[in-house]
């Protein structure tokens, strides 16, 4: 017996198990990509922060000490983090007292407000973008640490986090497609099967009683059933005179 | 570069296997991280006995002290782009103990130096530190070269204190081992940098030189450097007129023509360089070749015959980039031969001319390197050589760790031979106080006579 598909019936259904599919997955991945943004910025963000909270707590002896030897090899020590790309620190005065530029101060950094502790944004020449946190020695009667953040190493970091978890989804997506595929098909094979047969009787054939879809226990066994039962009566009935 | 009678020096070629820092310190002390460093596979030890380098040379390093020897322990460079200073500071002293030990050594025993590399890098100082102590057993650590070295080498000596080991002579003129907290555990000899950065400033501005720029190593070097220039302009004043930086372990190839523009830009009238030879040399360079032509200051540890080098070597005209050199000094000229150290130093540099430690040439595999007849370097490793011996005699025939201080507190007016005597006590711990200052003449620095008729 020739086997038939059944296209039509299911393509609705396909059609919004796609859909709801990919709903899920582009809701997700917003909903992912935005967590994972919010989150990791605001994680480099306090860390910056306790890093330059803990410089200017180390400070304070050692500016009181005008030891500035000790204090560039203190923030020497903390710009090899990763994600720290310039400390400085600034006196009450303002006057720059240690720092890690090469091959000078930005004009942008000399021109800022030292005492600021704010989060900014800075966009230096040459070297990048960064954010910059600042935490105050001493209530800022000392002076005030300043650290710089690379901004394009955290874009880095969550663009990285955002694509292990798109190539995540995309892995769920391809093996859930095929999946659906192969259970749409299995499912509607029985409907096949009885289409193939109902077909073959509509064309004059007569039933041999040994077609496996008559003898299937289910709704499709029972039309196929109940095809060759009219067949055969619209036969009889087309013998009487 | 041509030695001082107008021969060549000679270079020093690899000669003979050195074992590897052990790792086992490291992982005892917590350190195991330090050894996935880059640093870790480049680093040599080599223990010298000082009676004859034919001796050292292949000898395993890792043995005990002996009975009939004290071991000095050193961390320096050996390596890198400021390998000239290490090797320098240690031939000077590598003179004094041959000729001490080839007498019979110190009380009848001979002194020793345990060396490891550090490549002028303060995590192998701190790992190198730890396993001289610890693993080595040294009597004492001495000739270690650095600011950003030694800054990070003090806590470890304050972490060990109980042990009494001290720190001698350390080629830095750094504020950390002269004050506290660590100043009670290191002794210098050398001025400061402090009073070499200002005598530069008094004398720039002496001479109407008022606005100074400075260009140094973004470290601790350079930041005490800087601070010492601060100071010394602030008692006149003024503020640092502009400032350029570099980062350690640049190389003379590299340009510094941003530095250069940076200070072009403030218009000073004089520059002081904190830096070492390399990135010194190449600031001085392309500050000719751009036009800055105002006198451009180096502080000792430069290592001024290594800058020099670098500076003619190859040249048409060798002094085309020297002309506006001045460079202090924390020694006297070894040109200076009125002066009985210097010509001890002389005869015994002639007489043994220590060639490099063997990890040196071992690391710098393809590049030997070309040691200097005489050089200010080696004159101080001398006079430290000198000075540790003395002190060394003082605590008699068993000298132990506790007894260390007394004895250095005891050395009053004592005469070097350098034209200046040196005193130490609970409240001095710094011998040398003067410093001297030179200019290129020819192919060597030279005692500066009148900075006015120089620079005015």
């Amino acid at each position: 017996m020739s086997r038939m598909r059944v296209h039509k019936l299911f393509r609705k259904t396909r059609f919004f198990f796609f859909a709801l599919f990919g709903l899920i997955v582009i809701s997700v991945s917003v909903l992912s990509i935005t967590t994972v943004s919010r989150e990791l910025s605001d994680e480099y963000e306090s860390n910056s922060r306790s890093i330059a909270q803990n410089i200017a707590d180390s400070s304070v002896d050692i500016l009181l000490n005008r030891n500035l030897a000790t204090l560039q090899s203190l923030i020497d020590q903390f710009v090899q983090i990763e994600s720290i790309r310039y400390i400085y620190i600034t006196s009450e005065t303002g006057e720059f007292l240690a720092h890690t530029f090469v091959p000078g101060i930005p004009d942008e950094i000399l021109a800022s407000d030292a005492s600021s502790t704010a989060t900014v944004e800075r966009s230096l020449p040459g070297l990048g973008d960064f954010i910059e946190v600042g935490a105050p020695i001493l209530s800022g009667v000392a002076g005030t640490v300043h650290v710089g953040m690379d901004l394009e190493l955290l874009g880095l970091k969550i663009q990285r986090a955002i694509g292990a978890q798109m190539a995540l989804f995309g892995i769920i997506f391809v093996i859930g497609s095929l999946l659906t595929f192969w259970f749409v098909n299995l499912a509607s094979q029985p409907l096949a099967d009885l289409l193939a047969f109902a077909v073959r009787m509509a064309g004059g054939e007569s039933s041999t009683g040994d077609e496996p879809v008559l003898s299937r226990d289910d709704e499709a066994g029972e039309l196929a059933r109940l095809f060759v039962h009219v067949n055969r009566r619209a036969a009889g009935a087309d013998r009487e005179p | 570069m041509k030695n001082a009678d107008g021969t060549r020096a000679r270079g020093h070629r690899p000669n003979g296997t050195v074992p590897a820092l052990t790792r086992r310190s490291l992982i005892r002390s917590g350190f195991a991280s330090l050894l996935a460093a880059p640093w870790a596979s480049s680093l040599g030890a080599s223990m010298v006995p000082v009676a004859g380098v034919s001796a050292a040379r292949g000898r395993n390093a890792s043995r005990p002290p002996q009975d009939d020897e004290i071991v000095l322990g050193v961390s320096a460079a050996f390596s890198g782009p400021s390998r000239g200073l290490g090797t320098e500071l240690y031939r000077g002293s590598m003179a004094y103990f041959n000729q001490l030990n080839e007498n019979g050594g110190v009380n009848g025993r001979r002194i020793v130096m345990k060396l490891l590399d550090d490549g002028y890098q303060p995590d192998p100082c701190v790992a190198n530190t730890i396993e001289l102590m610890q693993d080595e057993n040294v009597f004492l650590l001495f000739n270690y070269v650095g600011t950003p070295t030694v800054t990070r080498a003090l806590p470890v000596l304050k972490t060990f204190r109980d042990q009494q080991v001290f720190l001698f002579f350390p080629f830095t003129g750094a504020e950390p081992q002269r004050e506290p907290p660590y100043g009670e555990f290191a002794f210098n000899l050398r001025a400061s940098y402090r009073q070499e950065t200002a005598g530069l400033v008094d004398n720039f501005v002496r001479i109407g030189r008022r606005r100074i720029a400075v260009f140094y190593q973004n470290d601790a070097y350079g930041r005490s450097g800087w601070a010492g220039v601060r100071e010394a302009l602030a008692r006149h004043g003024e503020t640092i007129a502009g400032e350029a930086t570099y980062t350690r372990g640049t190389q003379f190839t590299a340009s510094m023509r941003g530095q250069v523009e940076i200070l072009l830009e403030r218009s000073p009238d004089a520059v002081i360089c904190i830096g070492a030879y390399a990135a010194c040399g190449a600031f001085a360079r392309d500050a000719v070749d751009l036009g800055l032509h105002i006198p451009v200051a180096n502080a000792s540890f430069v290592g001024s015959e290594n800058m020099l080098q670098l500076l003619q070597e190859g040249r048409s005209d060798p002094n085309s980039h020297t002309r506006w050199l001045v460079n202090s000094q924390v020694v006297p000229s070894y040109e200076d031969t009125s002066l009985p150290a210097v010509r001890e130093y002389r005869e015994m540099m002639a007489v043994h001319d220590p060639p490099p430690p063997d990890n040196v040439a071992r690391i710098t595999e393809g590049e030997p390197y070309e040691t200097f007849p005489q050089s200010f370097v080696s004159l101080e490793g001398f006079v430290n050589a000198k000075l540790i011996t003395e002190i060394i005699r003082r605590m008699g025939d068993d000298p132990q760790r506790s007894g260390i201080e007394e004895a250095v507190f005891a050395v009053r007016n004592y005469d070097l031979g350098v034209g200046e005597r040196v005193s130490f006590g609970p409240e001095r711990r710094q011998g040398l106080q003067r410093v001297y200052y030179t200019v290129v003449e020819g192919d060597r620095f030279v005692p500066l006579e009148d900075w006015e008729a120089k620079f005015s």
